[in-house]
């Protein structure tokens, strides 16, 4: 969050109609408060002209009707009554934008999540997961300016000076022109200014993102450089460009505060004026009265005279809110793929109906699966699998090994015929599906939360000796108990940074705590050396009796424990000669790959 | 913070500019104001037809209205060069002080938050001199003159009017950030840990399908959501009172001063136009309170990133420099004898003892996490042992200068980065005088050349951000050309193909191998190894290291 008021990068989006209409839309989640702390600012008006009518009222009634100060005790009174509504107005004003601003972003954020979850994972696949997390906090924590402070701001600009005007017309109609066509006039200037800063920022654009990421480049490389004994050069460098990023920066600002002096301009101008028209016409230098202007009118003019411009100099100062939220709005657009409509969060369907568990049939009848850029990736595979058969799926990483299991797990659309104990894949309800299908995907995540906490995820329920059994069968005990809190252990974001392998180990616990008739691994033992290699595969065989097992892997070790081995090339699945284990009695993992 | 002073002193011209400038601001408002009150009060007490000097008063007027649109143009462009000077100055100087640090203690397992957070606290600590210290600095200089003012027209209201003026300007602000500071400190926790459930949500998506718990998840991401609005609505009570207090502020000072001018006047003591312009004097000088307000809405926030900023510039380097750097042989063993190495109280190390002689292959096998690259870290002195010592030719590494040390052994590892830069630039931090036919015969050795040759640009080609990409394979292969360029006869290779497609990972290793032959090599590493391209192999098991 950077005060500089005015962020290049904000201005020069281009919003579509539907993202303008989304973010116009959003209002409705905060009801009547944006409604209110739309019109609260209309009541300060009236309000800042009761203050202004009380003081050239008191002034001029002892200026210049001989009035003494204690003949005006009534009307100070009202005076300090109109300053302390005006206080505590704007105290309700905050109060009530913050509200709609927060309700606002609540419901952006619960529509956004929800929007993540109803995604499918082949959509997830081309998302920067920073990207949707900064855009679930950052960008939505950027509309708050635009509805807390502009929205209100927008409202009192375009109200308030009209108002003012028309109103001082009454007292004086040559003030009430001169304020009538400067103030309509300040937006048009800004305007302008703002199309030179904005094709001038575009220019800039580029080289300003290189620039700045180019200290963070650098720090992050820190060490490299240091072991190089480059590090001290690389200060020089470093100061150069962020010298250049200001320059150019500046460059930019240069025009966007042209803006802040067509403001002054008007306001200090419209003070002058009137100060001048005022008293000349006092003098009788300007007779374009018929009736004589008094003090208090004169002095009202001029009380009046900043506030009518005060709006529309808040508005220039919340303005770049609305570039930002315009740029968050645009960053939502392209991150999550379309704005999501509201929409309630997803809520916990009931259980799942425990059916006794037996090991799945899996028939494939012409699988075929293109990947876009790499064209078919499955052609046209079929395979059986009977209930209780162990399969192993070798090959190089991106041979596809993955998509066949991703497929089978529906986190892929594909052509062809999938069916699971004669059921298409695609006609199981989901709840029944997840309970009957376990699937371990390649990078599996570690939650927020302990190392117990995270095996739990796959049965809420399991007591504590159910995922100490999973734990130990995952070895998942052979590091955790090493550790202080043992499965209390803290992870994921802000805990404990945990190992490829310690994470592979914990999600495979999490298969272990839930009870499938077909497990689908990828990759079980990637990041294990040979030796835990040998053990988790001890386990993953323990496991699964009684289920149907898929394994993907490029461990020849692991693969030879399976009873069925294929391997994919050019998108066919080609059987490999295989001994099934039993009949060549080997200790499990050691020997080479073939 | 007071690092934060001599930044400001760096750049005290630029500085004296902008406050100019916005004292010159405020002052033009307030003649514009206090003038204008005054001319029009002065000349409807002279009636109409009176001979009156319109002369100085309206070109006063129409001075200071032109001079405070010029100045507010100046200060605005003058405050942003000195705030974007001063936040360049940072930027060098964080980075530095950060050389001799590295790897920073507790940041070395996730550099990446840690370098956001470094950047976030930066552009944090621009606010604190265009929302406080000049906004500050010009309310002061605004009251004294208001002061001065005062002085020879209405002695009695100086004390009611300067007080209420400082009250908000200065004094309120800063009472209400503080009360108000543990809301923000609450709302902060509470964003982090929504976006720990968001980067979980995103990360972990294919396992909250797999596993069915989209509905649970979704209930946690909703809870902090809510969290999160109730904390930050608490913090807007506070921040609600900031504008409120304002406009009580301003509105009571000008009472008190218009209580204290129309006695004045009843006693004949302040002319009708004098108390007209001070009234309207005290309006304009309010003006100074609002950017104050707004900036110490931040101040707690600058004060925390300030803090750490301040405790990172003010840290202990890793290792010492020794005050007689000792002379390497020109080529002699490495060697660990009985290294033991902890970190916090959890030993990672414990007894180890290794010798490397000169030419020698070694490769260390075991998990991640067992101690491999706390060993390599050790061998090149990025940290020293807390038990044993480590010698190079027989003298302890611990003696010699880091710089000398670092010519003799070179470390690659899976997280070395490419820099943004063209390729030549990444490869010439390796040697920085290296000529291109130099350049290509590492990229040959690398096995990279082809492709460099094959862009349109070659060596001039742009990578990083906005820049071509590298494939994961192709990153590695350019951080192995850099490392051959450096002349260090012993190269330590930490996981050098970790995280890569296995057939690319064998290719890769292999390479590896026969592009540093004639040197020394410990590759720490949990993948298969070649067949007998080591002398010796050894494993490391939750710290001991022991032959395989």
């Amino acid at each position: 969050m950077s005060s500089v008021e005015f962020d290049p990068r904000a201005s020069a989006d281009s919003l579509r109609p539907e993202a303008k209409a989304w973010l116009s839309a959003q209002r409705k989640a905060a009801g009547r408060w944006l409604t209110v702390s739309m019109l609260l600012p209309l009541l300060g008006g009236v309000l800042i002209a009761a203050q202004a009518l009380t003081l050239a009222g008191i002034l001029a009634g002892v200026i210049a009707g001989g009035r003494s100060p204690s003949d005006e005790g009534g009307a100070i009174l009202i005076l300090l009554a109109v300053i302390v509504a005006r206080a505590a107005l704007a105290l309700v004003g905050e109060r009530v934008a913050a509200r709609a601003a927060e309700d606002i972003k609540l419901a952006v954020r619960q529509s956004l999540f929800a929007a993540l979850m109803a995604r499918t994972p082949e959509w997830m696949r081309a998302r920067s997961s920073g990207e949707l997390t900064s855009g679930m906090v950052d960008q939505v924590e950027a509309l708050d300016g635009y509805f807390a402070r502009f929205t209100p701001a927008m409202v009192a600009a375009s109200v308030l000076p009209l108002v003012f005007a028309i109103g001082l017309m009454t007292v004086d109609w040559v003030v009430g022109v001169i304020f009538l066509v400067s103030a309509p006039l300040i937006p048009l200037f800004m305007a302008l200014v703002g199309w030179g800063a904005e094709s001038a920022s575009r220019r800039h654009l580029g080289a300003m993102s290189r620039l700045s990421g180019l200290f963070a480049d650098r720090l992050r490389g820190l060490v490299v450089l240091k072991l190089f004994g480059r590090a001290e050069d690389e200060v020089g460098r470093v100061q150069i460009a962020t010298e250049d990023l200001a320059a150019r920066t500046m460059a930019v600002l240069k025009i966007a505060f042209l803006s802040s002096a067509v403001l002054e301009f008007f306001a200090a101008l419209g003070v002058a004026g009137v100060a001048v028209y005022v008293g000349l016409t006092f003098l009788g230098d300007i007779p374009l009265r018929s009736v004589p202007l008094g003090l208090e009118a004169g002095l009202f003019c001029l009380l009046m005279a900043p506030e009518v411009y005060l709006p529309l100099r808040t508005l220039a100062a919340h303005y770049h809110d609305r570039a930002s939220a315009r740029a968050a709005v645009a960053s939502l657009d392209a991150v999550f793929d379309g704005l999501p409509e509201a929409a309630p969060l997803p809520v916990m369907a009931a259980r799942r109906a425990v059916v006794p568990v037996r090991a799945a049939s899996v028939v494939i009848r012409g699988l075929t699966v293109t990947a876009e850029g790499r064209g078919k990736v499955l052609d046209g595979i079929d395979l059986d699998i009977t209930p209780g058969e162990r399969i192993a799926i070798l090959g190089a990483s991106g041979i596809g090994k993955s998509t066949l299991l991703e497929a089978i797990g529906r986190f892929r659309s594909f052509e062809g015929d999938i069916r699971i104990d004669d059921a298409p894949v695609g006609a199981i309800d989901e709840g029944s599906f997840r309970g009957r299908v376990a699937l371990l995907v390649q990078r599996p995540r570690l939650f927020h939360g302990t190392i117990a906490g995270n095996v739990r995820l796959a049965r809420p329920d399991a007591s504590d000796a159910d995922i100490r059994r999973a734990a130990a069968l995952a070895h998942v005990t052979d590091f955790a108990d090493r550790l202080p809190d043992g499965l209390e252990t803290a992870v994921g974001e802000r805990g404990r940074g945990i190992s490829g392998g310690e994470a592979q180990r914990v999600a495979l616990a999490r298969i272990f705590l839930s009870d499938p008739g077909l497990v689908l691994l990828d990759e079980p033992t990637a990041h294990l050396d040979v030796g835990t290699e040998a053990l988790v595969a001890d386990s993953i065989l323990d496991f699964a009796a009684g289920r149907t097992l898929i394994v993907a892997t490029h461990s020849a070790a692991l693969a030879r424990r399976m009873d069925r081995i294929y391997r994919i090339a050019g998108g066919k699945l080609l059987p490999v000669p295989h001994r099934p284990p039993g009949s060549v009695p080997t200790r499990a993992g050691m020997g080479d790959a073939p | 913070m007071r690092f934060f002073v001599e930044l400001l002193r760096g750049r005290t011209r630029k500085l004296l500019l902008a406050l100019a400038l916005s004292v010159a601001t405020l002052l033009t408002g307030m003649a514009l104001l206090g003038v204008s009150g005054w001319f029009l009060t002065a000349t409807y007490l002279a009636g109409i037809g009176a001979l009156f000097n319109i002369f100085i008063p309206s070109s006063m007027v129409r001075g200071s209205s032109f001079l405070r649109i010029l100045s507010r143009y100046g200060e605005r462009v003058s405050g942003h060069a000195a705030t974007l000077a001063i936040l360049s100055d940072l930027r060098v100087l964080v980075f530095s002080r950060l050389i001799p640090l590295v790897p920073i203690r507790d940041a070395a397992a996730r550099t990446g938050d840690f370098v956001a957070r470094l950047t976030g606290d930066i552009d944090t600590l621009d606010m604190v001199v265009l929302q406080l210290v000049l906004p500050v600095a010009a309310a002061l200089v605004a009251a004294l003159g208001l002061g001065v003012v005062l002085a020879f027209v209405l002695p009695e209201a100086i004390i009611p009017a300067i007080g209420g003026l400082l009250a908000t300007t200065l004094l309120v602000p800063f009472v209400l950030s503080r009360l108000g500071q543990a809301a923000g400190t609450e709302a902060v926790g509470r964003s982090a840990h929504l976006r720990t459930l968001a980067l979980d949500g995103a990360d972990g998506h294919g396992d909250i399908v797999a596993l069915g718990i989209a509905p649970l998840v979704s209930g946690e991401f909703d809870k902090a959501a809510r969290d999160l609005r109730a904390a930050r609505l608490r913090q807007a009570r506070w921040t609600a009172l900031g504008p409120a207090a304002m406009q009580l502020g301003l509105g009571l000072t000008m009472a008190a001063v218009l209580w204290i001018g129309l006695g004045a006047h009843a006693t004949g003591r302040i002319s009708g136009p004098m108390l007209v312009s001070m009234v309207l004097l005290i309006l304009a000088t309010f003006e100074a309170s609002g950017p104050v307000l707004r900036g110490a809405g931040r101040l707690g926030a600058a004060r925390a990133a300030a803090r750490r900023l301040s405790a990172i510039l003010q840290a202990e380097p890793a290792v010492d420099e020794p005050r007689v750097p000792a002379v390497l042989p020109a080529s002699g063993a490495l060697s660990a004898g009985h290294v033991g190495f902890r970190y916090g109280d959890r030993p990672v190390l414990t007894d180890v003892s290794l010798t490397i002689e000169a030419g020698e292959r070694i490769a260390i096998l075991g998990e991640s996490g067992s101690g491999k690259s706390t060993l390599l870290a050790l061998l090149i002195r990025l940290a020293d042992p807390g038990e044993g010592a480590i010698r190079l030719g027989g003298i302890n590494i611990r003696d010699v200068a880091t710089s000398e040390l670092h010519g003799r052994i070179a470390l690659l590892t899976q997280d070395t980065p490419v820099f943004i830069g063209t390729i030549r630039d990444n490869l010439r931090i390796g040697a920085p005088d290296a000529d291109d036919a130099t350049l290509y015969g590492a990229l040959a050795r690398a096995r990279l050349d082809e492709f460099v040759r094959r862009l349109p640009l070659g060596l001039d080609t742009w990578l990083g951000e906005a820049g071509a990409t590298l494939s994961a394979g192709q990153a590695r292969r350019l951080c192995l050309a850099r490392t051959l360029l450096a002349p260090a006869a012993i190269l330590l290779l930490d996981e050098p193909t970790a995280g890569l497609d296995p057939d690319i990972e064998a290719d890769l290793l292999a390479d590896i191998l026969t592009a540093t032959s004639g040197r020394s090599v410990v590759l720490a590493t949990h993948a298969a190894l070649p067949e007998g391209a080591f002398d010796r192999v050894y494993r490391m098991d939750a710290g001991r290291l022991a032959a395989a």
